[in-house]
């Protein structure tokens, strides 16, 4: 009982390291929102506090979106395709579809869903790079991170933009029609393969443990936190106004009441709930002390450090890097949240 | 009879007051239950109905495998076709990029949280998840009701998957079973791609699993008692692993039970399939609610009990509008529409929305409810009083409460 469902798994295993050793692949659909419109960009900068306006056409930028009270409730990638055409990559088109209508107001904005007009596989790894190269009738060498580009694979129209959620300094993904997206696996798969890479199957991998050892968020993780508290508060541009700016200001000025943190249980074989199943996660506590000073966020796997990873989200400056602590009475230490860079 | 309306508390009593946030029931003689009680007393109460039902089924099918096998097919092939024309998988946070039946544990476990059943999520992936359930309110049912919940989000599974880039089909099986004794309800849902096993009918769906090691077992200590809706530790939403956010307005006690949902769409079938004749099959059902609404009050503790629970006062003595005020709390806490036409000591009539209190559709709803309170009365009261349907207006059952002789009772 309670066996890791991680360390044994050989098939999570040889899937996270191909990517992190030579290259994988796998269909990475996520919603789009196409925006459009004469207000286009100063909508956006309303709606996200990272700047917009100085994002070139071509280039991409992450940002957090956040509600009046400054908490995030979603994290996206926006892609600028044209001068007036913003592509908006979520996971929550719905929910984002509703907040832009109700903040319209009288912005000159035009909006639609284009998730099913598009399929995406992402190729991460060291080998992506000559992987797609080897692909495309245009070259990629010179697209820089967070770049994207039109062009042909095989005959097939596609968009390849540089970027991923896995850590890894080479990663692409690939916008198809959905109808071209079995031909496009027919090309990619032995393409990978020929390189030592593999399919990425396992939504834990391609969701979890990679973005995890890489010290990436899935929205889960921060649901109800403000930016500041999980350290993505760098690009918020202060000079202009956005949703959530006031009560961040305040979080800024005051200092953030929490902070997410990195921590590491050696033993393997561990029953510790986690956020990212849902439910509030395992309460975290101080030997000896009654407070409880966080939860248990997300709880991995780190296939390339070999031991349990995760992250807290903490009361701020109750756990340091180096402490010992006991998790559901399983010993623990809190560490920072890259288990790659080193 | 008079149609007289006694003096009671109007039901729109503290209407503008400011109080109108809170939601509950309330009973005639002014008891007020918050909403999450009367969720709770809805929920059991439709359970307890649900397990008379499912003894009909029994006498109907006596064979267990066969029965079970019954339930099922029906059950698997209504919710996958549900699921194929009516499923909205934004809806329960499934991402487009996920490939597989695996993305239906979240259907499962969304429905969960709003029919009470709380627990946790212990494993969600391509090739393996596990639900771990600390309560469910249908554990009396009956272990075929069980294995037809599981087959239920089988078909759902494969529904939803087909809306998506073709990925691995997964094996839901309920490993442990609150309807059996275990201490929790445990679905572990494996790939037999990656995990082999062989071949089972639909109604064997409940292990072993393979990856039995996996499994994430709550000792009692850490088990909880209510859904993370109603849980302050949770903000009072439910949220799961993709972040699918509801408050507790997106309950579904009114919506699914085991009756509704299951039980009495599978006596159709067995009408389907000529195992009994409706009016059969009517019959056995009125036998059973019959004497299991008798059996809730046999004890004059019960009594006691349900009078406490809605206040009534000592002046009332055994007539109807005890029944009556019993029926009202649960037509309330199934958000189901009614008007009190009568309320006092010789009759009580209330005509009741039929369509709220079909749940799920299910036309016989309104019937398993009223055979169940025919029984009732007869303990909740006493015999003299009886409760029929009559002269209803389309659209309503217009249920009577008052003193009636019959030869053939």
């Amino acid at each position: 009982m309670y066996k890791n469902i991680f360390k044994y798994d050989d098939m999570k295993r040889s899937e996270h390291m191909a990517v992190r050793k030579t290259a994988g692949w796998y269909f990475w659909t996520h919603q789009l929102l196409e925006i459009t419109g004469p207000d286009v960009t100063a909508f956006l900068e309303y709606m996200y506090p990272n700047k917009i306006s100085s994002l070139a056409v071509g280039r991409d930028r992450y940002t957090t979106m956040l509600n009046e009270q400054g908490e995030i409730i979603d994290d996206v990638v926006i892609m600028r395709m044209s001068e007036d055409v913003y592509w908006v990559s979520t996971l929550f088109a719905t929910k984002t579809d509703d907040w832009w209508y109700f903040h319209q107001g009288d912005y000159d904005v035009d909006w639609t869903e284009i998730t099913d007009d598009w399929a995406m596989y992402a190729v991460q790894g060291p080998k992506s790079k000559e992987i797609v190269e080897s692909l495309v009738k245009d070259s990629i060498a010179d697209l820089k991170f967070f770049a994207h580009m039109d062009t042909e694979i095989g005959g097939i129209p596609c968009k390849i933009n540089r970027g991923g959620f896995t850590g890894e300094k080479l990663g692409y993904e690939i916008y198809v029609s959905p109808d071209d997206g079995e031909a496009l696996e027919q090309m990619l798969a032995p393409a990978v393969e020929k390189a030592g890479g593999k399919e990425v199957t396992e939504f834990q991998v391609m969701a979890w443990t990679l973005p995890t050892e890489a010290n990436f968020y899935y929205m889960r993780d921060l649901a109800g936190t403000n930016p500041f508290e999980v350290g993505l508060a760098s690009g918020i541009d202060w000079e202009k106004d956005f949703i959530g700016k006031e009560a961040l200001l305040k979080v800024k000025e005051e200092g953030a009441a929490r902070e997410m943190v990195g921590f590491e249980v050696p033993e393997a074989d561990i029953y510790i709930r986690s956020k990212q199943y849902g439910g509030p996660g395992e309460p975290v506590f101080i030997d000896g002390e009654e407070e409880e000073v966080g939860r248990v966020s997300k709880l991995v796997y780190s296939y390339v450090k070999e031991v349990n990873i995760g992250y807290i989200l903490a009361k701020k400056d109750k756990l340091h890097v180096g402490d010992k602590i006991k998790i559901h009475g399983y010993d623990a230490v809190i560490t920072e949240k890259n288990w790659i860079s080193s | 009879m008079s149609k007289k309306i006694d003096e009671r508390i109007p039901q729109n009593s503290g209407e503008g007051s400011g109080f109108k946030n809170y939601y509950g029931i309330q009973s005639p003689w002014n008891r007020i239950y918050s909403y999450q009680e009367a969720l709770h007393y809805a929920s059991r109460f439709e359970s307890v109905l649900s397990a008379a039902t499912l003894q009909a089924l029994r006498i109907i099918v006596p064979d267990y495998a066969e029965r079970a096998q019954l339930m099922c097919e029906e059950a698997y092939a209504r919710l996958y076709n549900t699921g194929k024309y009516y499923g909205d998988d934004d809806g329960f946070g499934i991402h487009p990029f996920f490939c597989g039946q695996f993305a239906g544990a979240l259907i499962g476990d969304k429905g969960d949280d709003a029919l009470l059943m709380c627990g946790r999520c212990q494993d969600f992936g391509t090739y393996r998840a596990e639900k771990e359930l600390d309560v469910c309110d249908w554990d009396i049912c009956g272990s075929e009701l069980c294995r037809t919940t599981t087959m239920s989000l089988q078909g759902q599974a494969a529904a939803s998957a087909e809306r998506r880039r073709k990925g691995p089909d997964i094996d839901y099986m309920m490993v442990e079973a609150k309807g059996c004794g275990d201490r929790h309800c445990r679905i572990i849902a494996e790939s037999r791609e990656k995990y082999p096993a062989p071949p089972h009918e639909l109604w064997q769906s409940f292990g072993p699993a393979v990856t039995d090691e996996y499994k994430k077992y709550t000792q009692e200590e850490d088990c909880v008692e209510e859904s993370m809706m109603f849980r302050e530790e949770c903000g009072y939403h439910f949220v799961n692993g993709t972040n699918n956010t509801t408050d507790s307005s997106n309950q579904m006690i009114n919506m699914s039970t085991g009756a509704s949902l299951y039980i009495l769409p599978a006596i159709a079938e067995t009408v389907k399939r000529g195992y009994v004749t409706r009016a059969q099959a009517d019959h056995i059902l009125k036998c059973v609610l019959e004497a299991s609404g008798k059996a809730m009050f046999g004890e004059r503790y019960a009594i006691k009990g349900c009078r406490d629970w809605m206040g009534v006062p000592d002046s009332i003595g055994e007539d109807g509008r005890v029944m009556g005020g019993l029926i009202e709390m649960l037509l309330q806490s199934l958000v189901c529409k009614y008007d009190v036409e009568a309320f006092n000591k010789n009759e009580v009539i209330l005509a009741i929305d039929r369509t709220g209190l079909e749940i799920t559709g299910t036309k016989d709803v309104p019937e398993a409810h009223l055979w169940m309170w025919q029984g009732m009365i007869k303990t909740l009261v006493n015999v003299q009083w009886s409760l029929w349907e009559e002269e209803s207006p389309k659209g309503k059952m217009r249920i009577k409460i008052a003193k009636k002789i019959d030869k053939f009772m």
